[in-house]
């Protein structure tokens, strides 16, 4: 797979006070991957840094094989960005803000601009000014930005931020096109957790400067203990009882009157429910409660709110 | 990557806000108000003999010189004028002679040490701290574009904007000085090159030259002063980053540049300070300096290191600053 964006161990120092440390990832094509952490974890520090606006203390950022430090241009000309709320000018129209960045670019950029606005639905509304746009069609018009260069590389830092669910719905589904129609890699970062979890197909976990879990979403999650099983069963106090002895941790946890939940491998969930139904318990239902990234996110950070 | 479509970004930006037209405003209205006032002074006393009103002025002149209550500074002043009056008439050139091409002249006079520099800072002093209120410096800098390109884009559209605006000054009070006093005139003899040797008149340098071009050096000279005020407001509006704070303090440095000479003409040391050197076009057409014994060439090497000194800052503040904002 090739590699797009490669950061090594990225430290950032603000007087004396580390406030990204150590920080490593690889994005290949075609990959969307979610930045998470809460307020002041170190994530727009370190977009700061991935976008040459902030010079890393330490570490190393190459995206399309250019040293940004070195090859600031080269770099750059791969790369579109969404840093931080999408500002373009207010007073000049959607159009000519287009152009303004396509000026800024290597020639053909202007050439894409029709379809770019038609991919992101601003056409009709292409000529008037940026002022009288909504905060959604803003953000679709500084996504329309970022693409001018038919970069390999985008990277948006909260993209959804301000956004009503039907516009970030639209983010979403636009973002995972570009990701895997067009190969495009993505770096997105949020502290919305639903967010990542639907969109990303890699995160990494930031706190404290620190990366503290990176990997697919779906690994992250199974590796954090078996899924949870709920049993809807009665007597409820007779099946924890036995429940308890099929699952990992040895424990069960009575919810209600009828709910019994705990943490059964997945093998072992035939003989859990024949046990049960020898002891003439009865099973009404078993739901599968999948932990979620938000779990995983309070484990990992030790308790800190988003 | 070529520099010509940044500066374009960059003109496009300006010539589109506000402030341009404002700036534009400005000129008309303040223009056509001269033009009225001056008009209207005009008119009280018609058909006199400018060689009877210079010979009044003179003698008037003569009589406050003579009474000893003048202040030393304007004592020098008046004598400068007395001498620069009489010159004239001995050459039978009149000095108050009113017409629309004298008037520009004389825009380029009494603008270039407010007015100009003025206009030049509500430019500069926002061109690049509105990109940082905007948020735009995030994209405006990880476009593959170097950071020096892109600051020398904006210079490059200052210079511009200025031009055009000292240009259109000149135009604007052209047109309504011609509508009030006539439209012709731009081959009309000037006298020019006063100047005063410590406290005496010298007419030694003194030349007569056509009035267009006479008027072109003056302009010349105007621009060249509000460049300098241009370059050094870029650098506010670079290191503070706000607007409002560069603005604030470039009109603080024009008011003290006003009032300075005024109030304490024996500093020395201020000489050195940009705005002391600002009204070129004066000592050209041969008013007293600010302080005694600054000449042309001094205030235009002054002003020179000034406007170098602020844009090397700028660069090397902006080339190397974290945007974290």
């Amino acid at each position: 797979m090739k590699v797009v964006l490669s950061a090594r161990a990225l430290t950032k120092r603000f007087g004396k006070r580390e406030v990204v440390s150590d920080v490593s990832f690889d994005l290949v094509k075609g990959e969307v991957f979610g930045f998470l952490g809460p307020n002041g974890a170190g994530k727009t520090t370190t977009i700061r840094m991935l976008t040459g606006l902030a010079r890393p203390d330490r570490g190393e950022i190459r995206i399309a094989g250019f040293d940004i430090a070195r090859d600031f241009s080269k770099a750059m000309s791969r790369v579109g960005c969404i840093v931080e709320s999408t500002d373009l000018y207010p007073y000049l129209t959607g159009r000519e803000n287009l152009l303004h960045f396509a000026r800024m670019l290597p020639n053909g950029a202007e050439s894409r601009i029709p379809e770019l606005a038609r991919l992101v639905a601003l056409e009709s509304r292409l000529d008037e000014r940026v002022a009288t746009y909504s905060l959604g069609m803003r953000q679709r018009l500084g996504l329309a930005q970022a693409l001018l260069g038919a970069p390999d590389l985008l990277i948006l830092d909260e993209p959804a931020n301000g956004l009503d669910p039907a516009g970030i719905r639209e983010i979403r589904e636009l973002i995972r096109h570009l990701a895997s129609d067009r190969g495009i890699a993505v770096f997105v970062s949020s502290h919305l957790l639903a967010e990542v979890e639907q969109m990303c197909d890699r995160v990494a976990i930031i706190h404290r400067g620190r990366t503290l879990a990176m990997g697919p979403v779906r690994e992250l999650l199974t590796k954090r203990g078996a899924d949870r099983l709920i049993f809807f069963a009665r007597p409820v106090a007779r099946a924890a009882e036995i429940l308890k002895t099929f699952a990992r941790d040895g424990a069960a946890r009575v919810d209600g009157d009828e709910n019994v939940s705990a943490e059964v491998p997945r093998e072992a969930v035939p003989e859990a429910l024949a046990a049960l139904g020898s002891a003439d318990v009865r099973v009404f239902g078993v739901e599968r409660q999948s932990s979620t990234l938000e779990e995983l996110f309070l484990e990992v950070t030790g308790g800190e709110t988003v | 990557m070529k520099f010509a479509p940044l500066v374009e970004n960059e003109i496009l930006k300006l010539l589109k806000r506000r402030r341009f037209r404002v700036a534009l405003l400005i000129l008309v209205a303040l223009n056509g108000l001269i033009v009225f006032a001056q008009t209207q002074a005009k008119d009280r006393r018609p058909g006199r003999d400018w060689r009877i009103e210079a010979q009044e002025r003179v003698a008037r002149m003569q009589n406050w010189e003579r009474s000893g209550r003048l202040p030393k500074t304007q004592l020098r002043w008046v004598r400068f004028e007395i001498a620069r009056v009489q010159y004239h008439l001995d050459r039978n050139v009149n000095p108050d002679a009113v017409s629309g091409p004298l008037f520009a002249r004389a825009f380029a006079n009494a603008s270039s040490y407010l007015l100009l520099p003025l206009l030049a800072i509500l430019f500069a002093a926002d061109i690049v701290s509105s990109e940082f209120a905007q948020g735009t410096i995030k994209l405006l800098l990880t476009r593959p574009v170097g950071r020096a390109r892109v600051l020398s884009s904006k210079f490059a559209a200052l210079v511009a904007a200025i031009t055009l605006t000292v240009a259109l000054g000149g135009l604007v009070a052209y047109l309504f000085g011609g509508l009030a006093f006539g439209y012709r005139g731009w081959g009309a003899p000037v006298l020019a090159g006063f100047r005063l040797s410590g406290e005496t008149f010298d007419a030694a340098g003194v030349r007569s030259l056509p009035l267009w071009e006479d008027a072109l050096l003056a302009f010349g000279l105007a621009w060249f002063a509000a460049l300098t005020v241009g370059a050094i407001a870029f650098l506010t509006s670079v290191v503070l980053r706000s607007t409002a704070a560069a603005m604030g303090t470039m009109l603080a440095a024009l008011i003290a540049g006003t009032i300075l000479p005024r109030v304490a003409p024996s500093w020395e040391a201020q000489r050195y300070l940009f705005v002391t050197n600002l009204p070129l076009p004066d000592y050209y057409s041969g008013s007293p300096p600010p302080i005694t014994g600054m000449t042309l060439p001094f205030s235009v090497v002054v002003l020179t290191i000034w406007a170098v000194a602020a844009a090397g800052v700028a660069y090397a503040v902006f080339l190397r600053r974290d945007v974290l904002a």
